[in-house]
């Protein structure tokens, strides 16, 4: 299979060579950055595989921060066990964003688009009203176990990654062909004995559960939590990452979390200015490159090849 | 092959012979203060090919919405197989086998050919190879097989056309509701397609309901037609019967002879 497909192959090297990178190097600083990439990656392609059903999901946030939030309440409040209260995130978000999926999912586009954004800021005034959840201040002291302690940045990074290969697998099997026929046009799966809504709430809920695990993940990275980490601003951020990358392969929003990552890093000094920045990153990216980087090299490629054949 | 078979290829007459597979009782369809479907009742009978004709905005297409389960009727009963399907979702209905193609927009149009047909697929065939071998079957059937890699918004009209047919062949239909297939189609085109819906009929054993504007091609190849003005009922019989009626003239020409 890897044969056949060299880029599967290099996107593999990558992430063992960022998991080796996360177990080997002595700086925490440059092994954090590491960790935000694939993070933001994750954030990234969760909310692409919502846009496989066409539909923009703002509550990736909503979900990512559910995630992060069982965790930290699995572990600081429940005390359980490191990874059960990892797996609890997904499980969550899951079993949540099939509630939402199955109520909202029946409308779509602008609607759709609204609900999850209200949904998203309604979830994080709950938890800014819930003393338990420390109000607005968040949640703090979500460490992974001290044996485990030197190696929870590559388990981190290897989690993440996971995610990143579960995603791409879905999408290359027959369901995430269905699921862009139903982009297409959802009246034609319907005409054959697809069960249209209920395949849209699927996949919902396969975004959400991972982006639920990227959460539990991101609580034990951070340790401290708080309301403000999960405003509708995470999910613009994603699409930011997704139309600088490209929409049209899961490398896009991939290469688009790496770059503005890395740039996010340059950027901190801006302070509040940095928020412009990536809004015009991505006003700029929609005028001018519609199909992202991904999308400028499949043209660049096309481009040669006619040139070649034609004038 | 046994002789109701064979009698099913040479001429026939059997508007009420095989049993009965759909039947429609005093449908009605309203939006807003429009009717457009009003007390039309009528039955499809295994193995025929039933044509279902009228004017521009004659409910047809209406018809067959509500029939497939994309939208409910306002009123009336619909029963499918000796099950009443009257509030039957789109997807319970299609999986029961009535399959129906749509007037426009009746593709995947950024996907590929086989794309479109494996989507049609995925219901009853679970394993990538089967789904792929039904996917090649199908697009022999309807002259596909060379264009399996193109996008179907690049194909010919004419092989667009086909792939719709395809798309619901593939969805093993017992019942299939053909929405003006012949559209725009040249002649030859026109030909192949009343041959492979013969052949749809008498070697796949699927009973067919055609809206169709085409009179010539109506009048060649239905057992019995419908026809509908304004949501109703106008007249129903043998395509002989149905040209020579005065009201289903009169319906179409806007005066009488
Ligand atoms: N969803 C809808 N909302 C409102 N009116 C509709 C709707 N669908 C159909 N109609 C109206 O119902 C009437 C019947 O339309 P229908 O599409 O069934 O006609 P048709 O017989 O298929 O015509 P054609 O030969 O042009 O395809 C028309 O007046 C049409 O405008
Ligand atoms: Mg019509």
């Amino acid at each position: 299979m890897l044969k056949s497909n060299p880029g599967l192959a290099l996107c593999i090297l990558i992430a063992i060579g960022a998991i080796c990178f996360a177990l080997f190097s002595g700086d925490p600083y440059y092994v954090q950055v590491v960790i935000w990439v694939f993070a933001n990656a994750a954030l990234a392609v969760t909310l692409r595989f919502v846009l496989l059903i066409g539909e923009l999901n703002i509550a990736t946030a909503a979900f990512f921060g559910i995630g992060a939030y069982t965790t930290a309440v699995a572990s600081t409040i429940l005390g359980w066990p490191f990874f059960i209260s990892l797996l609890a995130a997904p499980v969550i978000a899951g079993v949540i964003s099939s509630l939402f999926g199955w109520i909202t999912l029946r409308t779509k586009g602008p609607y759709f688009l609204l609900i999850s954004f209200a949904f998203t800021e309604i979830v994080r005034l709950i938890y800014t009203k819930t003393e338990a959840l420390g109000g607005n201040s968040g949640m703090i002291g979500m460490f992974p176990p001290m044996e485990l302690d030197a190696y929870f940045p590559a388990i981190a990074i290897s989690i993440l990654a996971a995610i990143l290969f579960g995603l791409y697998a879905a999408e290359r099997s027959n369901l995430g062909r269905v699921f862009k026929a139903i982009k297409n046009n959802e009246d034609i799966p319907r005409s054959v004995g697809l069960n249209v809504i209920g395949l849209k709430i699927l996949c919902l809920v396969i975004a959400s559960t991972a982006v639920g695990l990227v959460g539990g993940v991101h609580a034990y990275t951070n340790s401290v939590i708080a309301p403000a980490d999960f405003t509708y601003f995470v999910a613009v951020l994603a699409l930011a990452y997704v139309k600088i990358g490209g929409e049209g392969h899961i490398v896009g929003p991939i290469i688009g979390a790496t770059i503005l990552t890395l740039a996010g890093q340059f950027l901190h000094s801006f302070g509040p200015y940095e928020n412009i920045f990536y809004g015009a990153i991505i006003i700029g990216a929609l005028l001018l490159v519609p199909g992202g980087i991904v999308g400028l090299g499949v043209r660049f490629k096309a481009g040669t090849l006619m040139g070649r054949a034609g004038r | 092959m046994n002789d109701t078979q064979t009698d099913t290829l040479s001429g026939y007459n059997k508007s009420s012979e095989g049993k009965i597979l759909l039947k429609a009782e005093s449908l009605e369809r309203k939006f807003g203060g429009l009717t457009a479907v009003a007390d039309f009742s009528f039955e499809l009978h295994e193995g025929e090919i039933l044509g279902l004709i009228g004017p521009n905005g004659a409910g047809k297409s209406t018809t067959f919405n509500l029939i497939s389960g994309f939208i409910p009727p306002t009123s009336g009963t619909l029963s499918f197989l000796d099950q009443n399907i009257t509030s039957k979702s789109a997807t319970y209905i299609s999986r029961m086998g009535l399959i129906r193609t749509f007037q426009h927009e009746s593709l995947l149009s950024e996907m590929s050919v086989a794309d479109n047909i494996i989507i049609a697929t995925t219901h009853r065939l679970k394993t990538a190879a089967a789904r792929q071998e039904k996917m090649r079957e199908m697009a022999k059937l309807t002259g596909l097989e060379d264009y399996l890699k193109v996008t179907a918004s690049s194909l010919p009209h004419g092989l667009q056309r086909m792939l719709s047919i395809a798309i619901a062949l593939a969805a093993e239909p017992k019942v299939l509701c053909l929405d003006e297939p012949l559209t725009g189609l040249q002649g030859s085109e026109v030909k192949a397609a009343l041959d492979l819906f013969e052949m749809i009929r008498s070697e796949l054993g699927i009973t067919i309901l055609l809206v169709e504007h085409n009179m010539r091609a109506v009048m060649r190849i239905c057992d019995r037609i419908l026809v509908l003005n304004h949501g109703r009922l106008l007249a129903a019989g043998t395509p002989e019967e149905v040209s020579q009626n005065d009201l289903v003239i009169e319906a179409y020409l806007g005066h009488k002879k």
